[in-house]
Order: C-alpha cells, then sequence, then structure tokens
C-alpha cells in the first residue's frame, strides 16, 4: 500500500480501544452470565464481532502483529461459538490476557510502533482452539434442562444431504475497486446456498460499504457439499483468500430462549428472521409506496375518459402499500433494552476508571423503535452516559462537600408521545456553566460576544455541541475521544430528532432527545431554487416568509428577517447549493430552519409544498457531501437530496 | 467454440470499448442493446453465453432488464458495468441475480478475469 496510513492511527486507537473494552467487559461478563439469566452464547457471539473487527481494522492498518493475535483469538472464540458453551476459566483467563497484551500493542501501534505477535500468547491461543475444536461438542447430552425437543427426521428422508454449518471465510484481493460490494457478493452467493446465520460485517454494514481489512466471515447452515460451495466461490472474481470448514452445530443449549409462554397454552408463536430481510422488506415496501406514486403522476397525462377508473385503482393501490409498509414498520419495531441492558454496565466500569460512585436507572426500556433508530442512538446515548460519569457526576468527597450523597445518580429514561419517543439522560451531578461555554464559543470564533450574550441559556448549553467547544477543563481518555458532543448533535439531527439540554449549576444536567419512532418516513417540505428541487425535513422548519432580499436590514453582514419577535439571518441557497444566486429584485420565500447557531433563514425560488417521503440513505461520494441527508425519489420519478440544513450552513 | 456475448450500454463508446476488450479476449460479440428494454429481447433472441450489462439507462434500467433476463434464463450470466459511486445499485443488481461486476475505469485483462473466473474458465 502506498498511500499514509498515519492519519487513520487516531481512530484506528480509539476503535481498537472500544473493542478491547467491549471485550474485557463481555469475557466478564460471560463468566458471570450463569447467575444472572444472559444468554452466553449472545455473549459470546459479540466477542467474535469484537475480536473480529479488531483483526480486520489491524490488518488495514498494516499492523500484522496485532492482526495475527486477534486472528487467534478469534479462531478460540469461534471453536467456543460452535461448541455453543460458556469458556472455563482457563480459557477466559487466556482471552483477558490476549485483550490485555492487544491493548499494549495497540498502545504501541498509536505511538508509532509496529509491535510483533507475542509467539508465546499465540501458540497458547493455538493450543486452545485445537483443543476446544479436537474434542467434539458432547453431542447427546443437553447442557442445560430441558431443551425444546428436536423434532424427529422425517421417516422417508431422502439421500443423505446432511445439513451442517459451514464457515466461510473470506478476504477480498487488494485493489479490489469496491470491496464491500464484492463481499456483499460473496454473501449474497452463500445465501442461495443456505441460511446464513451469522455474517460478519452483516450485510447491511457491507450495503453501507464498510468491510474492515476487507474479510467476510459467514457461517451458514447447509447442505452443499465443501467443494460444491468452493466452486461457487471460485467464480467470483477479485478473491485473494478462501476457506470453507466445517464448525460443529452449537448445543442446543446456545440457542436463544424460546418465548416463555404466558399461560398454558397460550405461547406466542414466533418465528426468528434475519435483521436484513426486515431490512430488504422495508425497502420494497417503500419502493412500492414510490411506484404507486409515480402511477398517479402518470394518470394525471392520461385521457378523461379512463382517468377516473384509473385514479380509484391507484388509491386502492396506495391504500394497500401504506397498509403493507404500516405492518412492515411495526415488525421493524424493537424494544430499548437492546440498548438499556448496556448502560448499567458501561457507567459501572467508567465510573471505576474515574473513581467514582454512580447508580444508573434505566426506565421504559421496554419502549419499542425502529431497529434503524437504535442503532443509530446506541453511540450517542452511551456518549451521554459517558459525559454524565466523566464531566456531570463529581468525586465522592466533592458530592459530601456539597451537601449531597456521595453516589451520583443518573437517569436513563424512554417514553411515548404520540409518534415520537422521548430520552433523556440526567444526572444529579454539579451542571453546566452556560457563560462558560459563551466565553468558549467566542473564543473558538463560533459566535460573536454580542450573539453570545443574547443568547438564552437552553440554547447556549447547546454551545456544547459545537466542535471544540467544552467546559471541561481537561480532556479524559472517557469521554474526549473524538466521539463529542457534536456528533451526539449530527446524530439526533440526521434522525429528524431535536436534542435539548437543561441544567442547573450544582443540580445536575437533562439531555433530551426527541426522536421519531421510525427513520425511513418522514414528512419533507419541498422548494425550488433555480431548477433543483431540494427537500427541507419538516422537523426542522420554523416557518416561512416572503421577502425581498436586497431591501432587508443588512446589519450584521448577512441580510435580516424580521420573525417570530427576533431576527434571523437570511442565506440564499441558491449560493449555498452552488447553482448560483437568485436575479435581483425578486420577492422570494424564505423558509425559516435551524443551523448551529441558531435559526436561518433559507431564501428559495417557490414553495412546493409538503411531502411524506421515504428517505434512502446516501451511498459512496455522495455520503461525504457536507449538507445532504438523504434522497428521495418524486411521484414523477425524480430524486431529490434532502437537506442538512447545520452541516450545509457551516460547510 | 467461442463464447457467445451481448453487450448492453447506452453509450455506444463503452460498447464499442467493450466490444474491442472481448474481440481481443477470443470472445464473440452477438449482439448490442442500447438500453433494458431491448436488453431483454435481445437475450430471449440471442441466448448469449454472457451479457455485459450497464446500469443506468433509458427506458428500462439495468438492474430491472437483469431481473427479466435471470426470469427467462435463471443460468444467465450477467455482468454488471458500473462506476465508482454506484455501489448501492450494484448491490441492487446483485439482489437481481448479477453474477458479478467490474468498475469504470476497465483495464481489459481486469474484464476478462473477470468473466473468465465468472464462466468458470479460470
Amino acid at each position: 500500500m502506498n498511500w499514509d496510513l498515519s492519519k487513520y492511527l487516531a481512530l484506528f486507537v480509539s476503535e481498537s480501544r472500544d473493542h478491547l473494552d467491549a471485550l474485557s467487559a463481555g469475557l466478564v461478563r460471560l463468566e458471570k452470565s450463569g447467575g444472572s439469566g444472559e444468554d452466553p452464547a449472545a455473549v459470546v457471539d459479540e466477542l467474535f464481532r469484537h475480536v473480529h473487527s479488531l483483526k480486520g481494522m489491524a490488518a488495514a492498518m498494516q499492523q500484522e502483529g496485532i492482526a495475527h493475535v486477534a486472528h487467534r483469538a478469534e479462531d478460540v472464540i469461534g471453536a467456543l461459538r460452535a461448541r455453543g458453551e460458556s469458556p472455563s476459566v482457563d480459557v477466559v483467563d487466556l482471552l483477558l490476557a490476549v485483550t490485555d497484551a492487544i491493548s499494549e500493542m495497540v498502545r504501541e501501534a498509536g505511538a508509532g510502533g509496529v509491535p510483533a505477535a507475542p509467539e508465546a500468547l499465540a501458540e497458547r491461543l493455538s493450543a486452545a482452539s485445537s483443543r476446544l475444536r479436537g474434542v467434539a461438542a458432547p453431542a447427546a447430552e443437553p447442557v442445560e434442562a430441558a431443551p425444546a425437543p428436536v423434532p424427529a427426521p422425517p421417516a422417508a428422508a431422502p439421500a443423505r444431504r446432511r445439513t451442517r454449518r459451514l464457515r466461510v471465510d473470506v478476504e477480498v484481493a487488494e485493489g479490489s475497486p469496491v470491496p464491500a460490494v464484492r463481499g456483499f457478493l460473496v454473501l449474497k452467493r452463500l445465501e442461495g446456498a443456505g441460511p446464513v446465520v451469522a455474517s460478519v460485517p452483516a450485510a447491511e454494514e457491507l450495503r453501507a460499504g464498510r468491510m474492515p481489512g476487507r474479510t467476510l466471515t459467514v457461517e451458514l447452515e447447509t447442505d452443499q457439499p465443501i467443494p460444491e460451495l468452493e466452486r461457487t466461490l471460485a467464480q467470483i472474481a477479485d478473491l485473494a483468500r478462501v476457506e470453507v470448514r466445517e464448525v460443529e452445530e452449537p448445543a442446543p443449549a446456545a440457542a436463544p430462549p424460546a418465548p416463555r409462554a404466558e399461560g398454558a397454552g397460550e405461547a406466542v408463536r414466533t418465528v426468528r428472521v434475519r435483521a436484513e430481510m426486515l431490512d430488504e422488506f422495508l425497502d420494497v415496501s417503500g419502493e412500492l409506496l414510490l411506484a404507486t406514486a409515480r402511477l398517479r403522476e402518470l394518470g394525471r397525462a392520461m385521457p378523461e375518459a379512463g382517468r377516473r377508473a384509473h385514479e380509484e385503482g391507484v388509491d386502492r393501490l396506495q391504500a394497500i402499500a401504506k397498509d403493507l409498509h404500516g405492518r412492515v414498520m411495526s415488525a421493524r419495531m424493537t424494544p430499548l433494552t437492546a440498548l438499556s441492558d448496556r448502560l448499567p454496565r458501561a457507567a459501572r466500569d467508567l465510573a471505576r476508571r474515574t473513581g467514582k460512585q454512580v447508580d444508573v436507572v434505566v426506565t421504559g426500556s421496554e419502549i419499542e423503535v425502529d431497529r434503524a433508530l437504535l442503532d443509530e442512538i446506541s453511540d450517542p446515548i452511551l456518549h451521554l452516559l459517558r459525559n454524565a460519569v466523566d464531566h456531570g457526576i463529581e468525586t465522592a468527597v466533592q458530592r459530601i462537600a456539597a451537601g449531597k450523597r456521595p453516589t451520583g445518580r443518573i437517569e436513563v429514561s424512554a417514553r411515548r408521545d404520540r409518534d415520537r419517543v422521548i430520552l433523556e439522560v440526567s444526572d444529579d451531578g454539579r451542571g453546566m456553566d452556560p457563560d462558560a461555554l459563551r466565553r468558549s464559543a467566542v473564543a473558538r470564533g463560533a459566535l460573536g460576544a454580542d450573539a453570545a450574550a443574547a443568547l438564552p441559556d437552553a440554547e447556549a448549553f447547546l454551545l456544547a455541541c459545537l466542535p471544540g467547544v467544552s467546559t471541561a477543563g481537561q480532556i479524559t481518555d472517557v469521554s474526549g475521544r473524538g466521539v463529542g458532543m457534536d456528533a451526539v448533535k449530527r446524530s439526533v439531527e440526521a434522525l429528524s430528532g431535536k436534542l435539548s439540554i437543561e441544567s442547573r449549576r450544582g443540580e445536575g444536567t437533562r439531555f433530551t432527545l426527541r426522536l421519531p419512532l421510525t427513520v425511513a418516513m418522514q414528512p419533507v417540505l419541498l422548494v425550488r431554487v433555480g431548477q433543483e428541487v431540494v427537500a427541507i425535513p419538516v422537523s426542522k422548519v420554523h416557518g416561512a416568509a416572503q421577502a425581498s432580499v436586497e431591501a432587508l436590514d443588512r446589519a450584521g453582514g448577512a441580510p435580516q428577517l424580521a420573525f417570530g419577535g427576533g431576527h434571523v439571518p437570511v442565506l440564499d441557497l441558491g449560493v449555498l447549493l452552488g447553482t448560483g444566486p437568485a436575479p435581483a429584485g425578486v420577492r422570494r420565500s424564505v423558509v425559516i430552519t435551524e443551523s448551529d447557531t441558531g435559526r436561518v433563514g433559507l431564501a428559495v425560488d417557490q414553495l412546493l409544498g409538503q411531502q411524506e417521503a421515504v428517505l434512502k440513505p446516501l451511498h459512496g461520494p455522495l455520503a461525504l457531501v457536507p449538507g445532504l441527508s438523504a434522497v428521495t425519489v418524486l411521484g414523477n420519478g425524480r430524486p431529490v437530496f434532502v437537506l442538512d440544513v447545520p452541516r450545509l450552513v457551516a460547510a | 467454440m467461442p463464447k457467445k456475448v451481448l453487450i448492453v450500454d447506452d453509450a455506444v463508446f463503452m460498447r464499442n470499448m467493450i466490444r474491442d476488450i472481448f474481440a481481443s479476449g477470443g470472445f464473440q460479440v452477438v449482439g448490442e442493446a442500447a438500453n433494458g428494454l431491448e436488453a431483454v429481447e435481445k437475450y430471449r433472441e440471442l441466448r448469449p453465453d454472457l451479457t455485459t450489462m450497464d446500469i443506468v439507462m433509458p427506458f428500462k434500467s439495468g438492474i430491472e432488464a437483469t431481473r427479466e433476463i435471470v426470469k427467462v434464463d435463471p443460468r444467465a450470466v450477467v455482468i454488471m458495468c458500473s462506476a465508482l459511486g454506484q455501489e448501492a445499485l450494484v448491490m441492487e443488481a446483485i439482489e437481481a441475480g448479477a453474477s458479478d461486476f467490474i468498475v469504470k475505469p476497465f483495464k481489459s485483462e481486469d474484464v476478462i478475469a473477470v468473466v473468465k473466473k465468472v464462466l468458470g474458465e479460470a
């Protein structure tokens, strides 16, 4: 490789640390899982993912030593997974030692070194994995009490094509143009051979273009012989390495616990569906809605005679499509437990590291949200929690001096408010200082001194979300790691949500995230500027006005429009989008929306109206264009970009 | 017998270029189509061993055409011709049944390598 990897180093180190933290926490949990009711198989899966990511990242960074150790550790965890067993104390010890060793190696790598793999450790890992793989899993012996009875094979079983579980490791050749797409192709081919049980990275990761280290590991159940599968894969170009091997079926105990029957004979009938399948359903049902809208559009050009019947047909079709879409959406709803269960542990670990005492109380975790949303909010919520422990909660000594209980309290709560979900992270810590934030923002040049002084406290708190603005005197290794409050705010806004902060000095801080329950459908306002049509999320629009922009007062540089008892700066959207300014002297429509530093007006040529839009994420280079957040397709088939106004204005 | 190739692309320039690549690789280009609609018709008529398919085309996209061709002939080998930035579309095409893909700018040896792999000749 001939490009400079050093610019990725900081990110590599911080992400590796995240994975290492998760690994050690998972290992500890696995040891305790006997009593906690947690499914050990799920924890092992999690460990596998983390170590796999580490391996891929290390390989991408040309840190062969780290990649080597991680690869060996992956083998051991893979073997554990195949056996469906919790590891012995020895194995946990070994894996914890590996975690520590890799941490040290990552530290060295961060300092510019290329640490070699500690051979002794690598050998112990190899020995452990061959031990685990060599001894067949105790087949007939149920590990835990009474698994569901396995249905007997049908009497007239066809010829011996036994379903086995195969593990496929693939590495895409270096220099292959779009490795994630190639990975996706491999995954799809494998899906053709039998149900895929696990894929790292998962299909949605690949769709998003992520394939660390250009490696893909898939486990599938298939009756195809290994050579046949190898032949299938041999027909895919640009693969540097393909390995197919059989893994043992996990013992019944490793299967997720069956839903418990509420009353006798009242068992809820459920089936397990692959998560990507739900994404595909949503995609297809969204497409159906779009296609219906297109059909309606076409009908407008039809001769009068047939139009009526066509419209009725389209109405009916649309009703069905909407119903289908709604049902798919509800099938995607996932309880917040998936996130909230991780919080107490994360807080405890962190509190221990910072020497503080913290209780975490979670309420409302039974509330269900769209699974895509759940994925997107996990990091922000974890970050807010870290922030609360790190910056919010005082040390026990400080708390006692302030007349508080020595143990701090962090509440994470979720509730429904019609079609929104409200998530709050609040602490009873030291609170934030709005004046310090104002000063910091002014010092950073983000805001004029007058504007800062005029900012109400509630908005001043949000200044903490500007990059580089902070009240924290020092950056700790806990929350000062790149994912800052700006990332939190941006994530929330990318989901068409809203972040607000309340704080009282000495009493605590409350972060409130108001989010839609789903991310796929959003009302947008369509506007035209020049020849371009773009969409602005309605959740961000405060109003609209008509104005002749040249006639406005230009006190602070930008023309100021009187709106809602104040003044908002007006920017020409044509200029922002690079399509050029509007001709002079024309009255224009101004959409009042919001940027990072307050309200802003966007001058446009025409307001085209509001519409429910099926949002599609951007891929590839487009995802990198600041100011665009998604794309949707209009009834006439025209694709329209959805603006990310704060980033557009800041760009 | 040389393998038969159908080239689908709305740009004449691209068709010429792809035709040259295949001709030099010992394939027989049996037909060309300039849009998805034509592609499906030509496929039915010519039954090529291999079809190269542009993605964004008038009348019917390469993805739609691929889906229909695979419906007509589940063993059809369709190779998508894509550009960087079309990853999502390529994945859609793979789901529609495309066998593999190549990414512009094409290098003739890469194209032939992919094709031979897919046809099981390498």
